[in-house]
């Protein structure tokens, strides 16, 4: 555990400086033996999450600090916890699934999107153009995810986009930012040596769905995915609740 | 309840287009294979007259039904023009475009006094028919590619849906040519329009029996392809089968009402005709409720798949 403390203190070190400092800083900061030097500069990021499910305790803070940052209208999601409640008592366990877009390397939203109104950045972070968009809603429809919803103010498709406008201001993403309990990393995946990856080299981690085939960047430890499906076959008491109203479950 | 991101304009949509590609495909097919003497003259009439009107409402409504649109920007859908890419709806776009002129090209050739094969207008019909028969097919075809290609949505994700959206956009565009032409009939015949009448009558028949045992045979397809796999296919083919949610609606409406009863009714129309060279009658009242049942089941096979590819979804999170 402290171990793990260190690695997210200095991932978050980085990102802070990488985004806010010159380069040059980073390849100082950052620079272990045996590791290239020459990366800090000639790479693009690439921006992921983290999430360690151990130390969420589903307090809600994320979905929270997301909906006044990005002001998100009342009864949509951008980002969102589920609970799985498993077993009977004594026997039990209640896990939590902080939810977002995962902002795919293959997103099949962005490639169904029939006014280029979507499309990956160079740091890999999926946007949506409002004044672009059509709000045909098909992108809702193509992503695994149930991420997208439809913005009823604007018109337009609407998700997390990791926080661009915190980004380019060289803060973190709110929902980052506002977990007390860091269970929230997020980083250059690009870079061996930001805290999210050294994190995710050294731990199990796993995404959501990957037989999908859209190369989610939002990353896991320790998700229990039992789900409806599974009531059928293990023989215990399961419940799913999402905090994401309206659609069915996905 | 579930909330639904395409709700009863997307079904529609989808019937309509489905209905007006179907009726144009009809329609040109029949005259260009008429010939010169303009055998089946009338049936293509009818189906250039209808074809047009659906395809044009049904557009009207998922414009309606845009969020650009309902939060105020009204003409923000016409961005769709300023793309071009592989998203099937933007291949549908400019298809459904291209399909609206032509279809209202192809009906202005018959909108005179007295239309008439071999008029003045008739290059350009035969033209626009044969420009108008890939492209309805296309229409149709679309409808079902736009709906499968989502791995995100199982229900949907099977190559057979484009093919039962093909069979049936044309099934009900034959149905609407036999509805239009049973409640237009005249109500005095001479025996040479009486021996004309049937005969056409009976060419549409045989082939929306044929077409719907096709569908039947599709939707055989698309269930088991389903139903004998396992994971995500199986588990979303599961609201249509016993005990499923919309198991009822599908089954009831859809493949008896919509299917297997306009089946078997015109089925034992055509028979005599066929095995016994019996004259083919059939009477008022038949030709309008057997297409009116085609088109409900149309209706509903939309339905029913629009819904329950939303209200399914992949196993695991
Ligand atoms: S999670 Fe969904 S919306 Fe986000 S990038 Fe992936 S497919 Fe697109
Ligand atoms: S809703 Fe907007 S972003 Fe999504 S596919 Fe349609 S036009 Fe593209
Ligand atoms: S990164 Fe920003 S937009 Fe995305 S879930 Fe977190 S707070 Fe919301």
């Amino acid at each position: 555990m402290t171990n793990n403390a260190t690695h997210l203190k200095h991932g978050r070190r980085d990102f802070l400086k990488g985004l806010g400092a010159a380069s040059a800083a980073v390849v100082g900061a950052t620079t272990l033996p045996g590791k290239a030097l020459a990366t800090a500069t000639d790479r693009k990021p690439r921006y992921g999450m983290l999430i360690d499910t151990r130390k969420c305790v589903g307090c809600h803070a994320c979905s929270v600090s997301c909906r006044s940052e990005n002001n998100v209208p009342m009864g949509k999601h951008r980002s969102w916890v589920e609970y799985i409640e498993k077993g009977t008592f004594p026997d039990v366990s209640l896990n939590f699934l902080p939810r977002l877009c995962n902002q795919c390397s293959e997103p099949q939203c962005v490639s169904v999107c029939p006014a280029n109104a979507t499309h990956i950045r160079d740091d890999g972070i999926v946007v949506i153009d409002p004044d672009t968009c059509i709000g045909c809603k098909y992108c809702i429809q193509a992503c695994p995810y149930d991420a997208r919803f439809l913005n009823p103010e604007t018109g337009a498709a609407d998700k997390c986009d990791f926080c661009v406008d915190r980004l380019a201001q060289g803060m973190e993403p709110a929902c980052v930012a506002s977990c007390f309990n860091k269970a929230r990393i997020f980083g250059d995946l690009n870079d061996p040596d930001s805290g999210i990856s050294r994190m995710i080299a050294s731990n199990a981690v796993s995404v959501l769905r990957p037989e999908m085939g859209t190369k989610p960047n939002v990353f896991y430890i320790g998700i229990d995915y039992a789900d409806e499906h599974d009531i059928r076959f293990q023989k215990q008491y399961i419940r799913v609740t999402t905090h994401r109203d309206g659609n069915a479950r996905r | 309840m579930h909330e639904l991101t395409w709700g009863l304009p997307v079904v529609a949509y989808l019937f309509m287009a489905g209905l007006g590609a179907g009726a144009l495909t009809t329609s040109a097919s029949v005259l260009l294979r008429g010939g010169p003497s303009g055998k089946y003259f009338d049936v293509a009439r009818y189906g250039a007259f209808i074809a047009p009107i659906p395809v044009a409402l049904g557009s009207a409504l998922l414009v309606l039904e845009l969020g650009s649109f309902q939060a105020g920007h009204w003409f923000r859908f016409l961005n769709l023009y300023k793309v071009i890419n592989l998203s099937p709806m933007s291949l549908g776009t400019w298809l459904l475009t291209a399909f609206l002129m032509v279809s209202v090209v192809y009906a202005y050739t018959f909108l005179s006094r007295n239309p008439l094969p071999g008029d003045t207008r008739d290059m350009l019909r035969r033209l626009s028919a044969w420009v108008g028969i890939p492209l309805g097919i296309g229409v149709a075809v679309y409808t079902g590619v736009l709906l499968g290609a989502l791995p995100s949505r199982p229900f949907w994700n099977s190559p057979v849906l484009a093919m039962l959206f093909l069979l049936s956009s044309i099934s009900t565009g034959i149905a609407a040519i036999i509805l239009v032409r049973a409640l237009l009939k005249r109500k005095v015949q001479s025996d040479t329009q009486t021996h004309n009448y049937n005969e056409t009558g009976f060419l549409l028949s045989a082939t929306d029996t044929l077409l719907i045992g096709l569908e039947l045979l599709a939707l055989f397809l698309f269930v088991m392809y389903a139903h004998l796999t396992i994971g995500n296919a199986k588990a979303a083919i599961a609201v249509i089968m016993v005990g499923g949610e919309l198991s009822t609606l599908f089954w009831l409406w859809v493949v008896v009402i919509g299917l297997l009863v306009p089946a078997l009714i015109e089925l034992a129309l055509i028979v005599p005709r066929i095995v016994y060279q019996k004259a083919f009658y059939s009477h008022r009242a038949v030709d309008i409720l057997v297409p009116v049942s085609v088109l409900i089941g149309g209706f509903m096979l939309r339905y029913v798949v629009v819904i329950a590819g939303q209200i399914t979804y992949p196993i695991g999170l």
